[in-house]
């Protein structure tokens, strides 16, 4: 390993592997090292990096963590001398840096700057690492217990574009070869995630050290997408607090929280099935999943076999009144089903219902591609430089046709939602690939129709089953692995809820700046949640298989034990980046708990819930039913899901929602009685917003606004709402407080 | 083929309502009207009249309706009325084709479409009516709407004539009329502008000028010839004046002439009033004209012509095709854009009146349009007292009414010409939405209040907006050509909501997150009090640039973040040194925590701009959200605050504390059901055809009590 510089803070004289990006070969008291010292290490230890094993070899894994710039461009220990650095600072900066340092994380550069653009103007230090990008403002202590933070990180990877600016000149830096020819005097950091981190340098004796910390975000940057080593950093942070750590919610890695879960939805006539425990089923599927009581293993297996990538139909989402939703893969047409296969499919669909819908998922949904488009042109038009004049912003929005996707899910979403509540039926997701607007689209739906699901612990827990344990490539959607199919399908589904919470402000249990906190999230490399394609992978990162060893690759060395499954962190720990009073505002005040109590199951309507004609087979496409002969393509072409169906404005005469076909007329909506629990959104074009505090984040002048485009403006105007609310309640004395008790569970949460 | 409800038509013929004075002029029986327009058509048959007043249709199953007691209902104009003023345009279908009807007739339509300036869209058949009756009615409705009318005509008299005897007792609002000198001194007091400016009578009984009213504000020093010399033309009035001493003004521009002579009388008159509003203590007056670099009267007519056309929606067919190019449609109307135009242009003059302090003049043709909308917006931003719900009645009254804009030709409710129709005030409430909406808790009043206002417009039983001038209302009121012992016609105002709403109703005009001002102790008000005199006594040329920027370097830093900032941000071009300043006062008020009882500044960003959702989109039912929107989240607060009442109340009688009071429902907003989100608007909407769930499906469900209370919330659905 050739020039391999690093920044690692320890109280003795050993060296930290520099290669080792796993937090468990790393002695914890380093963190708190009261005297850091700023070492190069020559060389590295042997051991070899863990990420190595299980991506493809590499010839450049072994520098990886090195770096490649030229000695005189870094500000390691020499060049912070040699460049006179005032002496008195030095050790009070080194501990700021320290106490930020992560395991296994390096600085690379730094250089004293101010945060502009938000209001108040922080003085602090820019530091790159190899990890992140980071502000720390003078004075401000990372807590032991959040290592990370929201407001000062930049991922690597969610630096989506670099300028450096002078009062001469401004260039963009795309590629490491991309040299800066000034000295910059601010520089600006959008984030992929609509964040924008705007550093000015301050002038006198240390411009040197901004250009190098400018030239070590690019090159650091460049490495990180370069050689893919993104693995995640696992935090032992349990480890070193509490011995083992409950996961907040369940993550459906264990057969126990399925069993749970599904008591919980009183899905009576389904069971657990093992069938994928050692995930020879198929790799993308959860280890657990539901199928119906009376189909037995064996039968699922061969089933499944006749899916797409073997994903066949599972559970979603159990309505009490009766109905079932679920999801399944395309029908693999090629094989070569006997009848007794065929009859098990068409069991396994039916669900035990005579009534079956099946929902053709991406017709008149975008297609990944129009996804990503549409998500890079909304980034260009958000950008603070977008060239887009302000009486035209509108069309330009418009051009982007984001919005326009946002609202076709959600109108697909609101008329799947009627299916399920009309009438007892089993309505059937499919999609070819089964893992992502099968995802997004089971998601709205049982949060248009579960009131449970719009509780905080409920949502997280939705997300968790039907993106994090079905499978959504996230690593791939996202583009961190750099392979073709890049769409941000998740962050769609955000924009949907943020939609829904806009609609229904008194619905939601969870906030605006939950979301907001979610949405920055999938590229945080602090939990593995996001950061890989299947739970294949991720069980395998984690080292939760130990028994199971044999399913992978030889070469995988085992984990330390004690790292067991609870001691997983996942990103539903938000206290690793957000402080308590920040999660405190993941809370929405003004949220009805009336809307979600025990009322919930007794509130269904029987009257609503009619059966169906016996037998009766639907394909649901275009907003509008059609009787099928038979459920599999099998038996006499032609088939249905074979022809893609493509992304088609709907023909102006069914452009009526489903719910008015179901429930009379639009207009009588006013005096329907709409089964309780069930919202139907709004999509219509004046109806569907920007999610401006996301999206504009980065304007400078939005960035100035009052109106909370940053998560510490929400903080402000959440505050104020609560503060509000406080006013009405009665100036009385204490005792009577606590007699009469608070009459109001949000304020006392808050509080 | 059309499908109706068909309802045995009941016994008890549906009573018209008549309104004092008001005369039924024709009627035609089994008019259909449509629920809604579009492949499934369904309706009810009924009878549409058309009086002296208004069009109505009287369903046969409106008695449904009007038991029902909790609605928001407007007690003048019911759910089918329109009146006459409130026509926009009539079309008929003549096979299938869709004719604007205007003048005489030849052939009568099978349908009738009317489209409202309240944006409703009405469709009337007239299929199954006799044909006399149909050449009755529809040339009576195209009549009585859409011809040239005298003044002496409208409504608002013989509606005033026939309640004459029995004159209702004005109840006592607190909205300043500025009919009297006293209004004006008392304003005067209030803004404490009484050093520098006074209230004159020179026009009492409109001597000197018919345009302005009998009493107004001018300098001080000013004498009172000059205000007669050109009939009132080329002399500031004052509007307002803000808390550091600097004054909102406006001039009517003098008449335009050729004449070189006259021409040099103009100028030495106005180098003459500059003289006297320049000098001492007066503050550096900046001059703004609002006739050039500002928007056309034009404009604002075309934009909003276009704006309104994607409301009003014939069926929902057309709806969905113009939907998908949405945003392009709404931009390409531009309305949105004038509206951010105004806001700027009001921000500027702020900008003057506040971090300059110089004082603006404001000057027009008239007077009477934009720099009505200006200096109004002006004080809503700056004056708290204006976002209350008396303050800002009290404005209406002071730079609308009293201030002379032409309501009756901007409404156009004579039909004389629609050159002249353009929606002035309608903008400037559009304006003062976008404030409401950024900034809801600086209000007293909601956004429901500004909608009610807006209709009001077209309601000809109140004074408020049928008159160019007070001194056209003063000249109609009767005193010439009526008998001498008549006392002068009693008119109703618009401020007196209890004509329009039930005190129930009227608790949704009322924002209740407004928290009144904080009253200051007198220390602080002593600490405001010296700042004050500081600042008047500093010399004029200090005042001129602004404290902050003094010392080189902080100039040339400023000057640095200019050029960065430039680049950084195009979305706002400026050139100028003005738009800088502009810039950074909007960036640097909006970069502090806002003062809802200070000055008040919206943002004006291209996606900042929105829509007034509750107006436009009322009367479509596909835009409906059922328990969502911002309703959802009042209601909440509201149920809230009567949590915390009844519990205080319980605290307070604590030995009664066992027998629990089941909450009441005291507002309209408090109910068991979900709203939708066009309340309070979307339940006049509602025709029920729907089969009503039998109450028997409830019964296999829970124990009694559960029963009971679902079944209260059934009743509820029903009813509310």
């Amino acid at each position: 390993m050739e020039l391999g510089l690093s920044f690692s803070v320890s109280s003795s004289s050993s060296h930290y592997p520099l290669t080792s990006p796993s937090l468990h070969c790393l002695p914890t008291q380093a963190l708190s090292s009261p005297q850091p010292l700023i070492s190069v290490s020559p060389e590295s230890e042997c051991r070899p990096p863990k990420v190595a094993a299980e991506l493809t070899p590499d010839p450049r894994v072994g520098e990886a963590w090195g770096i490649t710039l030229h000695p005189s461009q870094l500000s390691g220990p020499q060049s912070v001398q040699g460049s006179g650095m005032p002496e008195p600072r030095s050790p009070q900066l080194g501990s700021c840096l320290a106490s930020g340092c992560l395991p296994g994380e390096q600085i690379l550069a730094w250089a004293p700057g101010v945060r502009k653009g938000l209001e108040p103007e922080l003085p602090g230090t820019l530091i790159c690492t190899n990890l992140r990008v980071t502000f720390q403002p003078c004075g401000w202590q990372r807590r032991q217990e959040t290592p990370l933070s929201s407001d000062y990180d930049f991922a690597l990877v969610n630096i989506g574009q670099l300028e450096a600016v002078s009062s001469l000149s401004r260039v963009q830096l795309h590629r490491p070869g991309s040299l800066l020819k000034f000295i910059p005097e601010e520089i600006l950091i959008h984030g992929r995630d609509f964040r924008l981190l705007r550093v000015g340098f301050e002038a006198g004796g240390l411009e040197p050290q901004a250009f190098q910390v400018t030239m070590a975000i690019v090159q650091a940057r460049a490495q990180s997408s370069q050689t893919q080593q993104y693995s995640g950093i696992t935090l032992s942070k349990a480890g070193q607090s509490s011995g083992s750590r409950k996961s907040p919610i369940p993550l459906l890695e264990t057969p126990e929280d399925w069993e749970t879960e599904r008591k919980k939805q009183g899905a009576n006539s389904w069971r657990v099935s093992l069938v994928n425990e050692r995930f020879d089923v198929a790799t993308s599927l959860p280890r657990y999943f539901w199928v119906p009581n009376r189909t037995l293993d064996s039968e699922v297996r061969r089933a499944f076999g006749h899916f797409h990538q073997g994903r066949g139909p599972r559970l979603s989402w159990h309505h009490p009144g009766g109905s079932d939703l679920l999801r399944c893969g395309g029908f693999y047409t090629a094989s070569d089903p006997n009848k007794e296969d065929i009859r098990s499919v068409e069991s396994m669909l039916q669900a035990g219902h005579s009534d079956v819908v099946l929902v053709d998922t991406m017709d008149e949904l975008p297609s990944l591609a129009d996804v990503q488009l549409a998500h890079l042109r909304l980034r260009a038009l958000c950008l603070p430089d977008s060239s887009v004049s302000e009486d035209k912003w509108l069309s330009a929005l418009e051009g982007t046709r984001w919005l326009d996707y946002v609202r076709s899910c959600l109108r697909k979403a609101s008329d799947i939602s009627v299916l399920v509540t009309s009438r007892v039926r089993s309505v059937v997701l499919q999609e070819r690939g089964d893992r992502d607007f099968n995802g997004l689209l089971s998601s709205l739906v049982q949060l248009l129709s579960a009131p449970e699901a719009r509780t905080l612990l409920g949502f997280q827990s939705l997300v968790q089953r039907e993106w994090v344990a079905a499978g959504h490539p996230f690593l791939t959607r996202l583009g961190v692995t750099g392979v073709s199919e890049k769409a941000p399908v998740f962050l769609l589904f955000l924009d949907c809820v943020w939609q829904l919470l806009q609609q229904f402000p008194a619905e939601f249990e969870f906030s605006e700046f939950f979301l907001l906190a979610l949405h920055d999230s999938v590229r945080v490399p602090d939990t593995l949640t996001f950061l890989r394609d299947n739970p294949w992978e991720r069980g395998k990162q984690s080292g939760q298989f130990n028994s199971y060893t044999q399913v992978y690759t030889p070469g995988y060395s085992h984990p330390p034990a004690g790292n067991s499954i609870n001691s997983q962190l996942s990103v539903w720990d938000w206290d690793l980046r957000y402080s308590n009073e920040q999660i405190l505002q993941f809370h929405n005040p003004g949220y009805d708990p009336e809307h979600c109590q025990d009322s919930w199951l007794p509130r269904q309507q029987p009257s609503f819930m009619v059966r169906g004609p016996p037998s009766s087979v639907w394909l649901f496409s275009r907003g509008a039913l059609t009787a099928l002969n038979q459920l599999c393509p099998w038996r006499d072409s032609p088939c249905l899901l074979t022809v893609s169906s493509r992304w088609l404005p709907r023909p102006a005469i069914s452009s009526e929602s489903l719910a008015d076909q179901e429930w009379g007329l639009p207009s009588h909506w006013g005096a329907c009685p709409l089964p309780a629990g069930l919202l139907l959104p709004g999509y219509l074009g004046p109806q569907i917003r920007l999610w401006r505090r996301c999206y504009l984040r980065g304007r400078p002048e939005v960035q100035r606004g009052l109106s909370a485009p940053t998560i510490t403006g929400l903080q402000d105007e959440l505050s104020r709402l609560q503060e509000l609310i406080k006013k009405w309640t009665p100036r009385t004395s204490p005792e009577d407080r606590s007699q009469k008790g608070d009459p109001n569970p949000i304020l006392s949460q808050s509080r | 083929e059309i499908h109706t409800n068909e309802k045995e038509v009941t016994e008890k013929e549906v009573t018209l309502h008549l309104l004092p004075g008001e005369q039924l002029l024709c009627e035609a029986s089994t008019v259909l009207k449509y629920v809604q327009e579009d492949s499934c058509q369904r309706g009810i048959y009924g009878k549409l009249v058309c009086t002296d007043f208004k069009i109505a249709f009287l369903g046969d199953d409106e008695s449904a309706l009007d038991s029902d007691e909790t609605q928001f209902k407007n007690k003048i104009i019911g759910e089918n009325d329109i009146t006459l003023h409130c026509v926009d345009q009539i079309y008929g279908v003549f096979d299938e084709k869709k004719k604007t009807l205007f003048g005489q007739l030849k052939k009568y339509p099978e349908k009738l479409i009317i489209h409202c300036k309240d944006l409703r869209v009405f469709h009337f058949c007239l299929r199954y009516t006799k044909e006399e009756e149909v050449k009755r009615i529809v040339s009576g409705i195209v009549h009585h709407t859409l011809a040239t009318k005298r003044l002496k005509r409208l409504f608002l008299f013989s509606y005033a004539t026939a309640v004459h005897s029995n004159t209702p007792t004005n109840p006592k609002n607190h909205t300043v009329m500025f009919d009297t000198l006293e209004d004006w001194c008392w304003e005067l007091e209030r803004t404490k502008g009484s050093m520098k400016y006074k209230a004159v009578s020179v026009n009492e009984g409109y001597k000197v000028c018919e345009r302005l009213p009998a009493y107004f504000v001018v300098p001080a020093p000013l004498p009172e010839e000059s205000v007669s010399r050109f009939q009132g033309h080329g002399i500031p009035i004052w509007c307002w004046s803000y808390h550091n001493g600097c004054a909102l003004l406006k001039m009517s521009a003098l008449p335009k002439e050729q004449d070189d002579g006259i021409l040099q009388t103009h100028k030495n008159f106005l180098d003459g009033i500059y003289r006297v509003i320049h000098r001492p203590p007066y503050e550096i007056v900046k001059t703004e004209d609002l006739s050039s670099n500002f928007l056309s009267l034009p404009d604002i007519q075309t934009a909003y012509s276009k704006f309104k056309q994607l409301f009003l929606i014939d069926n929902s067919t057309e709806f969905w095709d113009t939907d998908i190019k949405w945003f392009s449609l709404l931009e390409s109307s531009s309305w949105l854009d004038i509206i951010r135009r105004c806001l700027k242009k009001a921000i500027e003059v702020i900008e003057c009146l506040d971090a300059q302090n110089t004082s603006v003049l404001l000057v027009e043709e008239n007077a009477s349009d934009l720099c009505c909308l200006v200096s109004s917006l002006v004080q809503v931003m700056m004056d708290p007292h204006c976002r209350t719900r008396a303050g800002f009645q009290s404005l209406v009254q002071k730079e609308w009414v009293a201030g002379g804009h032409c309501f009756l030709d901007r409404c156009n409710h004579l039909r004389q010409s629609d050159k002249e129709e353009v929606p002035v005030f309608l903008l400037f409430l559009d304006c003062v939405w976008q404030l409401v909406h950024q900034h809801p808790p600086a209000f007293e009043f909601t956004e429901t209040y500004l909608t009610v206002l807006s209709d009001s417009l077209y309601i000809p039983i109140f004074s408020t907006f049928f008159f160019n001038s007070p001194h056209q209302k003063e000249m109609n009121l009767g005193r010439e050509g009526q008998d001498a012992h008549s006392t002068p016609l009693h008119l109703l105002t618009v401020w007196d909501w209890s004509v329009q709403f039930e005190s129930r109703a009227q608790a949704l005009l009322q924002n209740p997150l407004y928290v009144e001002k904080p009253k200051l102790d007198k220390g602080q008000r002593k600490g405001t009090h010296l700042k004050h005199q500081r600042q008047l006594s500093l010399p004029l040329t200090q005042s001129k640039s602004s404290p902050k920027r003094g010392f080189f370097r902080e100039e040339t830093d400023h000057l640095i973040k200019n050029l960065l900032g430039k680049r950084i941000s195009k979305l706002i071009n400026y050139s100028d040194e003005l738009q800088d300043s502009f810039r950074e006062f909007y960036d640097s008020w909006h970069s502090k925590p806002a003062d809802y009882h200070g000055l008040l500044l919206p943002h004006i960003e291209g996606p900042e701009i929105r829509v007034w959702a509750q107006r436009y989109l009322r009367w479509i039912p596909e835009a409906q959200i059922l328990g969502g929107g911002a309703v959802a989240m009042t209601s909440r607060l509201v149920g809230m605050m009567e949590e915390v009442r009844s519990l205080q109340e319980k605290i307070n009688e604590r030995h009664h504390h066992q027998t629990a009071l089941p909450a009441e429902a005291p507002s309209l907003l408090r109910s068991s059901a979900r709203l939708s989100s066009l309340f309070p608007f979307a339940l006049l909407q509602r025709h029920s055809s729907k089969p009503v769930l039998p109450t028997s499906g409830w019964k296999a469900l829970g124990d009694e009590e559960d029963l009971a209370r679902r079944e209260d919330e059934f009743v509820d659905l029903g009813e509310v």
